[in-house]
């Protein structure tokens, strides 16, 4: 069993036109047993910034904590909030630090920066860097997800037709995944705003009051 | 002159391997059907230590053979009769082959098993407890016993004890007693009972089932505990999901109830959660 | 054990001063003079580079440093101590880099150099820089110049002048510093600054300058904007200078 597939995620992020999107699936297991269908995998980080996490659960809420720590820090010594591109590689720099003994975690960042370009990126455990201009993706459901993403995805979508694409991408993909799903939370972030919307997969927690009547019912392709 | 003195110490070969033609069909021993089935064996010097070498269910080890397994089977019997429900997952590894698969074999009219480790291996053996139940039919002149058939079962697996088959299965049915239950699996083991669950997500059916069960329920209350089992099942288990197979035995034979998506349940219970108030 | 008593130098006088940090002020004081001036599009930072005999090879000597390339400095004061805030700028600023891949803004890098300095006020077995540093940059925020003093403490400037001439050479860039100048003008104006009470000859071998931004920013290949670059001017691009002010 190996330590990445312990608790099980699917993220993924896609770029449109003049915004960006950034999904994860919203469950939490113990190997084969889910333990939360209503886990946060995707954490803002500025008001155009946001990191997923795909990994081990402890590792993810950890590292949410310590990058929150960086970011806030950073703000207060330079007066100015963190761009995409430099977060990105502030947080492959704190993974590197712990080259020897890693955090079992491989991000996904999504933001727009401060020329409104849209910036995505992916990591390994270690911090070494994919910058992509389409989509990049991480978690168990990843090999499906780039197959989905490789069929769906076309350059300039527009922020509506961007969270169809990335909600069918990342739904499908992890009905295909024993260890994700339950449950998917899309964030749409354009140069003025974030739109988050909740999925509904097969499994979504129902009884969650935050979830109930607010998802987005979606048919699957 | 060699080959009729080997042919006049040789018997015909049993099982699987022979060709039937209508030239030896009438010098078949009927007696030697009951044999066991010969196969090919890998050619090394102890074939268990190589099969063990390459195929291994339980093992982390990726380079090994991985049979299908990760399941939710369920079945009991109650007052009206049994209830086998079954989900319909297959993973290999964590990827979902299918969310289709039929778990439940319908060995005679009367005679139900259900599917739990290596689907080829539950497949292939029930079906070759089918032929013989139906040899033992038309001998006696009246069905076999549930009882009967399932140690006909648990001795064909026993015999290949050690050798990597994978299989956890109920064989339910109606007989000359009644309802009748019974466990067997790999291992040679073999139970009767009430109420049995096997698979990855047999501990949260067993939850459900436990709660929910009287022995005195009508066949539409045991019915809905079967689905409601399975579904929890699913809900928790990552290697069991797809749909609810259900299937009611009672002293016609069995009858097929429903299949139905599992999401689908999801809603439907979530509504009767909310129109209670929860 | 005698480290135990080897208290730091800088201990607070009954007035409540401390007298190190006056003396390390009035090492800078004796310091030759050097200006700086922040434009409307840069800034400028220009020394006299004296030597002490004529057999010395001017064009080794060197006192305007580049930290990193959007950040230079000057000194007044005792070179090698300045020397070794500019080991520690370059450092900072290359692990600035190492962690978020750019350069960092100069306010940062200010801050990270005049926190050496103050830590050489509290440390035991250590002296005040005997240094004053004139820094000058470009960042996201546009050009700006900063001088840091041997306390550690630091001010952002439109234009001014530390060392021996600190006082006339502020004087007279309050006359003629006015907000719309421009980067050209701002190197005209820092080499007549110096030129007040400038002794001997004022020749591109015995000024330095350097300069960031003017003009407009470079780009990569595909047009994308790349921050100004801090330079320093040649002999002969200060010739030019000089011989326009004559």
């Amino acid at each position: 069993m190996s330590i990445m597939e312990y608790n099980g995620a699917a993220v993924v992020a896609m770029v449109g036109k003049n915004c960006v999107a950034i999904a994860s699936d919203t469950r939490l297991g113990q190997q084969a047993m889910t333990i939360d269908t209503n886990f946060q995998k995707v954490f803002p980080v500025t008001d155009k910034t946001m990191i997923g996490m795909a990994g081990l659960a402890t590792d993810v809420l950890t590292l949410r904590d310590r990058f929150r720590y960086k970011v806030n820090m950073y703000k207060l010594k330079e007066e100015r909030t963190i761009e995409p591109q430099t977060f990105a590689h502030m947080v492959s720099a704190a993974l590197y630090e712990k080259r020897f003994g890693p955090y079992f975690i491989e991000p996904v960042i999504a933001g727009m920066d401060k020329r409104n370009q849209p910036f995505i990126c992916s990591m390994d455990t270690i911090g070494c860097i994919n910058f992509a201009k389409d989509f990049v993706v991480a978690g168990n459901a990843g090999g499906g997800l780039y197959g989905m993403c490789e069929s769906l995805w076309e350059p300039d979508l527009e922020p509506e037709d961007l969270f169809e694409t990335i909600s069918q991408a990342l739904l499908n993909a992890v009905d295909r995944n024993a260890l994700s799903g339950w449950g998917a939370v899309v964030h749409i972030i354009t140069p003025d705003q974030v739109i988050t919307r909740q999925l509904k997969s097969r499994m979504l927690d129902w009884a969650d009051p935050t979830v109930k009547d607010k998802a987005v019912r979606y048919t699957r392709l | 002159m060699l080959s009729e003195i080997v042919a006049q110490y040789t018997s015909e070969p049993t099982g699987y391997g022979a060709e039937l033609t209508p030239g030896n069909f009438l010098a078949r021993d009927a007696a030697k059907q009951f044999d066991s089935l010969s196969f090919d064996l890998p050619n090394a010097e102890n074939p268990i230590d190589f099969l063990n070498t390459y195929t291994d269910v339980k093992s982390d080890n990726d380079n090994l053979i991985k049979l299908a397994h990760g399941t939710t089977t369920l079945a009991f019997k109650y007052a009206g009769g049994v209830v086998v429900a079954v989900d319909s997952r297959a993973t290999q590894g964590s990827v979902i082959a299918s969310q289709s698969v039929k778990k439940v074999i319908e060995i005679n009219p009367y005679l139900l098993g259900t599917m739990a480790g290596g689907a080829a291996d539950c497949f292939f053996w029930e079906r070759e407890l089918g032929r013989r139940c139906r040899l033992y039919e038309l001998r006696n002149k009246e069905r076999i016993s549930v009882a009967a058939a399932s140690k006909l079962l648990a001795n064909m697996v026993y015999s290949y004890k050690g050798m990597g088959l994978s299989m956890g299965t109920m064989v339910s049915g109606w007989d000359k007693t009644g309802p009748n239950l019974f466990y067997v699996d790999n291992d040679g083991t073999r139970l009767k009972g009430n109420l049995f669950s096997v698979g990855s997500g047999a501990t949260f059916a067993y939850g459900v089932l436990d709660t929910g069960y009287d022995h005195e329920m009508n066949k539409a209350d045991a019915i809905d505990l079967g689905k409601r089992s399975i579904y929890h099942a699913t809900h928790r288990d990552a290697y069991s999901g797809g749909y609810v197979r259900i299937y009611h035995i009672n002293k016609e034979g069995w009858e097929f109830i429903s299949l139905t998506d599992v999401d689908e349940l999801h809603w439907q219970y979530a509504d009767e959660s909310r129109n209670r108030g929860a | 054990m005698s480290d135990r008593y080897s208290f730091s130098l800088t201990t607070f006088s009954p007035s409540g001063k401390l007298l190190q940090i006056e003396h390390a002020l009035n090492a800078v004081g004796q310091g030759v003079t050097s200006v700086g001036i922040k434009a409307s599009n840069g800034a400028v930072i220009a020394t006299e580079k004296k030597s002490t005999s004529p057999l010395v090879d001017t064009s080794t000597l060197e006192k305007i440093s580049m930290i990193c390339s959007s950040v230079g400095l000057v000194y007044s004061g005792m070179g090698p101590d300045a020397r070794v805030l500019v080991n520690k700028g370059r450092k900072s600023a290359q692990a600035y880099r190492r962690v978020y891949n750019e350069d960092p803004p100069v306010s940062i890098l200010v801050k990270e150099i005049a926190s050496v300095m103050q830590e050489f006020t509290q440390s035991g077995g250590v002296r005040p820089f005997g240094v004053s540093l004139l820094v000058a940059g470009f960042d996201d925020k546009g050009p700006s110049l900063y001088q840091v003093d041997p306390s550690g403490s630091y001010f952002a400037w439109k234009a001014t002048a530390i060392g021996k001439n600190m006082i006339n050479s502020k004087t007279f860039l309050e006359k003629r510093f006015n907000e719309e100048m421009e980067l050209e003008d701002a190197v005209h104006t820092a080499i007549l600054t110096l030129k007040e009470g400038f002794e001997g000859q004022m020749t591109e071998d015995t000024i330095e300058i350097g300069i960031i931004g003017g003009g407009s920013p470079p780009t990569t290949a595909t047009g994308e904007p790349l921050p100004f670059a801090f330079k320093k001017l040649t002999p002969s691009e200060i010739k030019d200078y000089l011989s326009n002010i004559a």
